[in-house]
């Protein structure tokens, strides 16, 4: 008695089981083509994106509805590309490509809720920032997530670069209004782990990237570098 | 007979059990994608695309699926073409993308996609789940560019991006914000029910 019914319960469990895997197969196949097919072209929008993002903060104008490839164009004309010792250099150039207009290079680091990329750019002498824009977040929308914010980002543009204090520091945040010093500026109210990270993640990519960058600079490798003299 | 069914079916979808004003579903994304109006559009195409296409497919399925795992199914359904959805608009229409944020991922988690599935789809052929994939996505789409074209048109003084306000006109910063919509919602949903309230009455009557 006990017998066929089991094996009808065992059956159908099986049935359910081989069912799912071969739905389960079959679905993410589809998804799977769908992703190859258009990889090319969702890395390529993605590359636009920073392309765009470091034009601006090098402070070269680009026209909001300008389109994907003038913006290849302009990036390949007048920014150049160094990537060395795990570290990666964008210099800008003047539209005739013979001046030095500053450097870019990316920051990133740990924010409230996962990491936040950023790029900050420099003028050629080292000693002043030219602008700042994060890209990429998980903050929360409004609060942490107000880094994006145009205020924000330009708090930075023109502050000198100098480091301060026994942690060295070339940036705090401080509540807003409190700032006292050229390098204090103002950080996110409500958002205080936010505020943190990029402090942190600001300073410490200054502390590792100004030597780097500078080294190259003593070495005369650096066309349009050494405006001192 | 068939054909009457078929409209109705559509039109309970869209109007007398509308997803968003009648069932109040949806509502995360009614609340977070409708500051522009091409925002909102791509959101509910890219709405009605899944809901009509988990439909379908669910119906499609339906009599070998195992009753047990059918809501495993049905997840799986829905979230393959939502990542579809959103691979094509991360290709396609990346600013967009960007905008809507994770919202198009969160369809995985739209009731209503669900809901449909489960309420209609299971026990229905798959014409009629079309239609009601359609209708309810649509209903979806409707109400929540209603919405937008109001926080639009006050928040920025433009519909899709083209500004139709004076140059005195003020800018509703509140319409931008989430607390915009949360009143234009109310708002939508207390006009179309005062009308929705006369029509029950009429056929109470009849």
């Amino acid at each position: 008695m006990e017998g066929p019914r089991e094996e009808c319960m065992i059956k159908k469990r099986l049935f359910s089981v081989i069912y799912m895997f071969i739905l389960t197969f079959f679905f993410t196949a589809v998804v799977t083509g769908i992703h190859k097919l258009n990889r090319e072209r969702i890395t390529i929008n993605e590359e636009i994106k920073l392309q765009r993002i470091i034009l601006k903060v090098l402070g070269v104008q680009v026209p909001p509805e300008i389109t994907a490839l003038r913006i290849r164009q302009m990036f390949k004309q007048r920014v150049k590309v160094e990537e060395r010792e795990g570290r990666t250099l964008y210099r800008g150039f003047t539209e005739d490509r013979k001046a030095l207009i500053g450097y870019a290079f990316p920051l990133f680091g740990p924010g409230f809720w996962g990491p936040i990329y950023g790029i900050m750019a420099i003028d050629p002498k080292m000693e002043s920032v030219l602008g700042i824009a994060f890209y990429r977040h998980n903050e929360t929308p409004g609060l942490g997530g107000r880094i994006t914010e145009e205020w924000f980002e330009r708090q930075f543009a023109g502050k000198r670069l100098i480091p301060r204090g026994k942690e060295r520091k070339y940036f705090s945040l401080v509540p807003p209004g409190m700032a006292q010093v050229d390098n204090e500026l103002d950080a996110i109210t409500g958002a205080t782990g936010t505020s943190r990270g990029v402090e942190r993640l600001v300073n410490e990519s200054l502390r590792d990237y100004l030597p780097w960058i500078a080294g190259d600079n003593v070495e005369g490798r650096i066309d349009g570098g050494l405006h001192e003299g | 007979m068939a054909r009457i069914r078929s409209k109705s079916v559509f039109i309970t979808g869209l109007w007398r059990e509308n997803p968003v004003f009648r069932q109040i579903l949806g509502i995360c994304s009614a609340l977070a994608v409708t500051n522009l109006l091409i925002n909102t559009l791509i959101m509910g195409l890219s709405l009605i695309f899944v809901v009509t296409m988990s439909n379908m497919t669910v119906s499609i399925l339906r009599n070998i699926t195992p009753t047990r795992i059918r809501m495993m199914v049905q997840t799986l359904i829905i979230a393959s073409y939502v990542i579809i959805v959103d691979i094509t608009l991360k290709a396609y229409l990346p600013d967009i993308s960007v905008a809507l944020g994770p919202y198009v991922g969160l369809i995985i988690t739209n009731c209503i996609i669900m809901g449909r599935c489960e309420a209609f789809a299971r026990n229905n052929s798959l014409w009629p789940s079309f239609l009601d994939g359609i209708g309810s996505g649509c209903g979806y789409a409707v109400i929540l560019l209603t919405v937008a074209f109001f926080r639009e048109l006050m928040g920025f003084g433009s519909l899709f991006g083209v500004q139709v306000m004076s140059v005195g006109w003020t800018n509703w910063v509140i319409m931008v914000m989430a607390p915009g919509a949360f009143f234009m919602l109310g708002v939508v949903i207390w006009v179309v029910r005062s009308f929705g309230a006369r029509e029950e009455e009429a056929e109470i009557k009849r």
